[in-house]
């Protein structure tokens, strides 16, 4: 099996994955009692109207009804529905937001949500991997030591704090007690009447982004570091480490060149792989911080009711994760020599 | 008689299992937080005498009582009030029916002269110089006999020397119901009250917490229930935890937290072991097709996010503990039945299980009798381990808002603080204790899983 092979296994995997999610999201959202309810909800609620014609229009745009006889619904067959859900996922058609009344994609992506989302979620895994590698590398070269000890158990303890905990106490500690850093959301309040100038717009963004960025980056460095570590360890133990030091080769060279090369294969894999849990913990950390991502619009949606907008980022949410799967075993593909020349 | 002598054996053994768990540092210190929170949990309605939801038992956003030493000038309530005294103006007379509590009086009176009144007293000296933060009064007030009259006018005030601060004014008319039925109907007068503390409260001296009925004209006999006769005067600190926006005791809500974090964590972690226990046993043993469905089936779960399912499945299913703890068990499933396949497939190998089917053991016979007592050991760790991310996931989805309503769990602790802290900021009284809880008592079931790891993985053992 070429690496040729090999990628067309795991793309055909990767579709096989999205029906997967989409027949989930059908089963929950469309299948479970729960639409029908949203919508009569939604009718009967003030803002919307309450005029029949209306009501039937919405049962037939969610596809609940074929048509409509005498003014009792003829209801949808499953299949259909299914083929018509299918299609509008496939072409990222989510409805519209119960709550705007705008189309659900122009909100995730016309309001910079999905932006928001992605430089919280970028920045943290780039400082986790950063922080959490160097570190493994660092305590593995000395282990037994005080240091390697001391880290990880700084590892186990962060990683055992619930994110949104970690959040909160950030926020008392640096925005409340020390007031550092502003207490939560992207952008100050201010800016919506009128922009600074760029320098000053990027430090305030930063600032901005600090808090909700460093909680994710200790929840997850934890993991990464333990697992290089892990690795290390073993890398560290090998016959050609040995030979490296016999030949005068530095230290230096040795933990990186030598033994990090060949520890870093169940890194990158483990780096996609907790992308999942990271976008779980960054749903968390945006309602705690009032970052105006994907978390906090979830969280929204669910006062609301708002189907289509909670269906619409789960598959947006689930698909990312998919990417990031993809993604690594591509990559692993590329890096690991076993599966070019099997 | 072998039945007879099994059943010492396996004491024997779970007591020597018991002994080695205790002599294991971790094991010890897991086990020993388990059990602590566990007593709370357990003995949370003798712990405390309020309910997490319910009772308002101090001022709002107090501290706890043993800050004061900090901060200076704040006090915790602890009003020593009289019970109350009745007593009529002169000439009345005045006649205390029995059942007089500290909070309720009957009475009847007779009078010979209009306009004339009855007073309900209650007296507090009041120790502090500074104002309560907060206070509360209230009382009922029932007549009866007051048929055909323009009714009792009747004040409540707080009465302070000469300054008298009025409450409520409230006219006290029977109606038309008959006399008998008084005690259920006619319920005129029933209020409760909070005012402006500081202006009453200012000086270290006696208060006198005052109800006065004056008696129509043409009355000359009455019956008067009073009930709930009372004034409460919240502290600036209290208890041990302090109290939340509302005036309610964190460390009731907090005792009652370790309820919910305990029976979710645990009754969902059964749910997820049983599922994964049964697929895995089913993917392994039985292999070919059924272990291809049930792995890529595995596979495609643990891929899915999870949290945005739970919130997602929750939101449609209605946030309830029991849906909570069935969506937390039947998505924590996945990663045990994983490991429990590669130890049946490898089990499935062993001769024994070879001359067990020679034998004539059947599939259910084999499966039950020979490859799980093997796993059993590995059932014990996951318990353990899979017990924190229960309980963070019941915390998260709480912190979301999607927890259960009508009991209070950790996670809605900080929610609620989180919530308040547009007013208020957040208060370190109100987001510490919770969160630790969830953190030290997820720890716990850790540091029990790596130890019962270390003991049944050979690998993992140390020499002795």
């Amino acid at each position: 099996m070429g690496l040729r092979a090999y990628l067309l296994k795991r793309l055909l995997n990767t579709f096989i994955l999205i029906i997967f999610v989409i027949t989930l999201n059908f089963i929950i959202f469309e299948l479970m009692p729960g639409l029908q309810g949203a919508i009569v909800n939604l009718i009967s609620n003030p803002r919307g109207n309450e005029d029949p014609a209306r009501q039937q229009a919405l049962l037939k745009l969610y596809g609940l009804c074929s048509s409509f006889v005498n003014g009792t619904c003829v209801p949808e067959p499953i299949w259909n529905r299914f083929g018509t859900y299918f299609v509008n996922m496939l072409s990222f058609r989510f409805g519209d937001s119960f709550q705007t009344g705008q189309p659900v994609l122009h909100d995730m992506i016309g309001t910079g949500k999905l932006q928001n989302t992605l430089l919280l979620l970028g920045t943290a895994t780039a400082l986790s991997l950063l922080i959490g590698t160097l570190l493994g590398v660092l305590v593995a070269s000395r282990r037994g030591s005080l240091l390697d000890s001391g880290w990880v158990t700084t590892s186990l303890v962060t990683f055992s704090l619930p994110t949104f905990y970690m959040g909160l106490i950030f926020i008392l500690v640096f925005a409340q007690w020390l007031q550092w850093f502003p207490a939560g959301s992207v952008t100050p309040a201010e800016w919506a009447l009128g922009l600074p100038p760029l320098s000053q717009q990027i430090l305030v963004r930063l600032q901005h982004l600090f808090l909700p960025a460093l909680t994710l980056t200790l929840f997850f460095y934890g993991g990464h570091l333990l697992l290089t570590r892990a690795t290390m360890l073993e890398a560290l133990s090998e016959d050609y480490i040995v030979t490296a030091r016999a030949k005068g080769v530095s230290q230096r060279s040795i933990l990186f060149k030598h033994a990090l090369k060949n520890a870093a294969l169940p890194l990158v894999t483990n780096a996609a792989l907790s992308f999942g849990s990271i976008l779980s913990g960054a749903i968390i950390t945006e309602t705690v911080f009032n970052w105006d991502g994907l978390g906090l619009w979830i969280w929204n949606s669910i006062g609301w009711k708002d189907f289509p907008v909670m269906q619409a980022i789960f598959y947006i949410v689930a698909l990312c994760v998919i990417a990031a799967n993809l993604f690594s075993d591509i990559i692993y593909g590329v890096l690991d020599p076993r599966i070019k020349y099997q | 008689m072998a039945q007879q002598r099994k059943v010492p054996y396996r004491l024997v053994r779970f007591k020597k299992f018991l002994l080695q768990m205790l002599k294991n540092k971790m094991a010890f210190t897991g086990i020993a937080i388990v059990v602590f929170f566990t007593f709370l949990a357990v003995a949370a309605p003798l712990l405390t005498p309020y309910t997490p939801q319910g009772s308002i038992v101090s001022g709002q956003l107090d501290p706890p009582s043993w800050y004061p030493a900090v901060a200076g000038g704040r006090w915790s309530l602890n009003t020593q009030f009289s019970g109350l005294a009745v007593q009529g103006s002169s000439g009345v007379q005045v006649s205390v029916l029995p059942g007089q509590t500290e909070n309720a009086v009957n009475f009847s009176i007779s009078s010979p002269q209009p306009g004339s009144s009855i007073t309900v007293t209650k007296t507090i000296s009041y120790p502090f110089n500074g104002p309560p933060q907060s206070f509360l009064g209230t009382v009922e007030v029932i007549p009866t006999g007051l048929n055909g009259t323009a009714g009792a006018s009747s004040t409540v005030n707080i009465q302070q020397g000469p300054n008298a601060y009025l409450l409520w004014q409230t006219t006290l008319v029977h109606g038309d119901y008959a006399p008998t039925t008084s005690l259920t109907y006619p319920l005129n007068f029933a209020t409760t009250g909070y005012s402006a503390p500081a202006i009453i409260f200012n000086t270290k001296t006696s208060y006198e917490y005052v109800l006065n009925i004056v008696l129509p004209a043409g009355v000359s006999q009455a019956t008067f229930i009073v009930r709930n006769f009372r004034l409460l005067l919240f502290g600036t600190v209290w208890g041990l935890f302090g109290t939340d926006n509302v005036g309610r005791d964190l460390f009731t809500q907090f005792v009652y937290g370790a309820q919910v974090s305990l029976l979710v964590g645990l009754l969902a972690t059964f749910i997820g072991i049983g599922v994964g226990l049964v697929v895995g046993l089913m993917a392994g043993y039985l292999g070919r097709l059924v272990d291809e469905v049930l792995m890529r089936f595995t596979d495609m779960m643990l891929v899915i996010p999870g949290l945005p399912l739970l919130i997602v499945l929750v939101a449609v299913l209605g946030p309830s503990l029991w849906n909570i703890i069935g969506v937390l068990g039947f998505l924590g499933w996945m990663g045990f039945a994983r490991i429990i396949r590669s130890q049946v497939l490898s089990l499935r190998e062993r001769p024994f299980i070879e001359a067990a089917k020679a034998s004539g053991a059947g599939t259910g016979y084999i499966t039950t009798k020979h490859i799980f007592p093997n796993i059993v050991s590995l059932t014990y760790v996951n318990l353990a381990l899979s017990v924190p991310s229960a309980i963070v996931g019941e915390a998260a989805l709480s912190f979301l808002g999607l927890g259960p309503q009508t009991v209070v769990s950790w996670g809605q602790m900080l929610e609620l603080a989180h919530g308040a802290a547009s007013s208020a900021g957040l208060l370190w009284w109100w987001i510490i204790p919770p969160g630790l809880g969830i953190a030290i008592l997820s720890l716990s079931f850790i540091l029990m899983g790596y130890a019962l790891d270390e003991m049944f993985n050979p690998k993992l053992r140390k020499r002795q």
